[in-house]
């Protein structure tokens, strides 16, 4: 009580005083305030990742998984709304760049990113691993080797080995189109519509979803 | 929404302005009514008789340090987007140094004596002509001070990254020092008070 009524008798200024002291006495406790907002990279580290290829992830693989419902990874397409609306590959989320600090992506999940051509999920990807998340990876190529590997693969007209039958048989699950040889590769780029979106997302596999819909 | 809003495209150049105008009205209303519209109490700061300057200095730039740091530590402000000027320290130790001695002669700062013409103060309107004359000089000179205007880079240097020390560190240092300051003021205040009063 004697300490109270002598905080009471105080001056305003030495209130004051006491107050920013107190602020700066907790300061010392709470620590830095950027947030993460500047990062400090292991240049060898990411260097070496990029040297080995290590850091991306082939059409074909994520074809895969996606067909055998794999769900210990979060796929990230970080185009625009529009563009995600009009297609994306199942089972993708769509973050922007400059919402992945904020998102609900945890440092130890496994993470593949793509874009158009995959230049900006390259740039994304270094910003993530700067930020210390472990396990992250680009679609080699982007959305659009998407298109020319899975949807709109170039097969042999006489399907006869196994590997143009599981190629054809990929692109058929996606919704896509095995091209003949003698169409060009921009012809299947252009001329074939995109698959919608309803098709391939037959695949029950919308676990992380949920979550977005919660960050909201 | 978080700060700072200009940075974020909450609003563009023409608002910005606006706010701008209103901010300044205020800094100027408050270094009014604190009595800074007078060369005399600017002086006596120099004479040690009346400390008010270093005193509403040292709580503005610790009341903003403390604002900002916890208003970031709660993620209501993005620290890094806030605008650092870079440091080229002798240029500017020069700088501080003209301004001190203009501070000195004519008994106002720039700031001060726009709040010194505005309240109808003769002085405040010279000075703030002085001021007007040496932008004027300042930029019509910039070419042949360039060099040295730019010279001794340290880019956007703050304490923290300076000193090596957590943020945390120095957010206290410099709180002690401000009280430190405020004792030694008020100290000063009453020695030179005594002498007047023994004269």
């Amino acid at each position: 009580m004697k300490l109270f009524e002598k905080l009471v008798k105080l001056s305003l200024n030495k209130r004051l005083a006491l107050t920013a002291a107190m602020l700066g006495v907790t300061a010392l406790f709470v620590g830095n305030p950027y947030h993460g907002a500047k990062l400090s990279v292991d240049k060898a580290e990411l260097a070496l990742m990029v040297q080995k290829e290590s850091d991306q992830i082939s059409p074909i693989e994520i074809a895969e998984w996606i067909i055998q419902n794999k769900i210990d990874y979060r796929l990230i397409d970080l185009r625009d709304e529009n563009d995600f609306a009009e297609y994306h590959i199942p089972t993708a989320e769509n973050i922007i760049i400059t919402e992945l600090g904020s998102s609900s992506l945890m440092r130890n999940e496994k993470i593949v990113l793509y874009s158009k051509d995959g230049i900006h999920a390259a740039k994304a990807w270094f910003l993530l691993k700067a930020d210390n998340y472990k396990n992250v990876y680009t679609l080699y190529g982007g959305l659009n080797a998407w298109k020319d590997k899975i949807l709109f693969p170039r097969v042999s007209e006489t399907i006869d080995n196994s590997e143009a039958v599981k190629i054809a048989e990929i692109s058929k699950f996606f919704g896509g189109q095995p091209q003949n040889n003698s169409q060009t590769e921009t012809a299947a780029k252009y001329n074939n519509p995109m698959p919608k979106i309803s098709t391939p997302a037959a695949n029950p596999l919308t676990p992380s979803k949920k979550k977005k819909k919660e960050g909201c | 929404m978080n700060a700072p809003y200009y940075k974020f495209g909450y609003f563009n150049d023409e608002v910005s302005l606006i706010i701008a105008f209103i901010i300044g009205i205020g800094f100027g209303f408050f270094l009014e009514r604190a009595g800074f519209g007078s060369s005399r109490k600017l002086a006596s700061q120099f004479y040690f008789k009346d400390m008010a300057v270093l005193k509403v200095m040292f709580s503005a730039i610790v009341t903003a340090m403390i604002g900002l740091y916890y208003l970031s530590v709660l993620g209501f402000v993005d620290l890094s987007l806030v605008y650092v000027s870079p440091t080229y320290i002798i240029p500017q130790i020069t700088g501080g140094l003209i301004l001190g001695v203009g501070f000195v002669i004519g008994g106002y700062c720039p700031g001060t004596s726009c709040v010194a013409a505005s309240t109808g103060k003769i002085d405040g309107m010279i000075y703030l002509l002085g001021v007007i004359l040496g932008i004027f000089v300042f930029g019509e000179l910039f070419a042949w001070i360039e060099p040295f205007f730019y010279s001794t880079p340290m880019g956007k240097i703050i304490l923290p990254e300076l000193l090596n020390l957590p943020y945390g560190v120095v957010v206290f240092a410099v709180v002690l020092m401000a009280i430190g300051a405020f004792a030694a003021a008020e100290w000063v205040e009453k020695k030179t008070a005594s002498k007047s009063g023994g004269n």
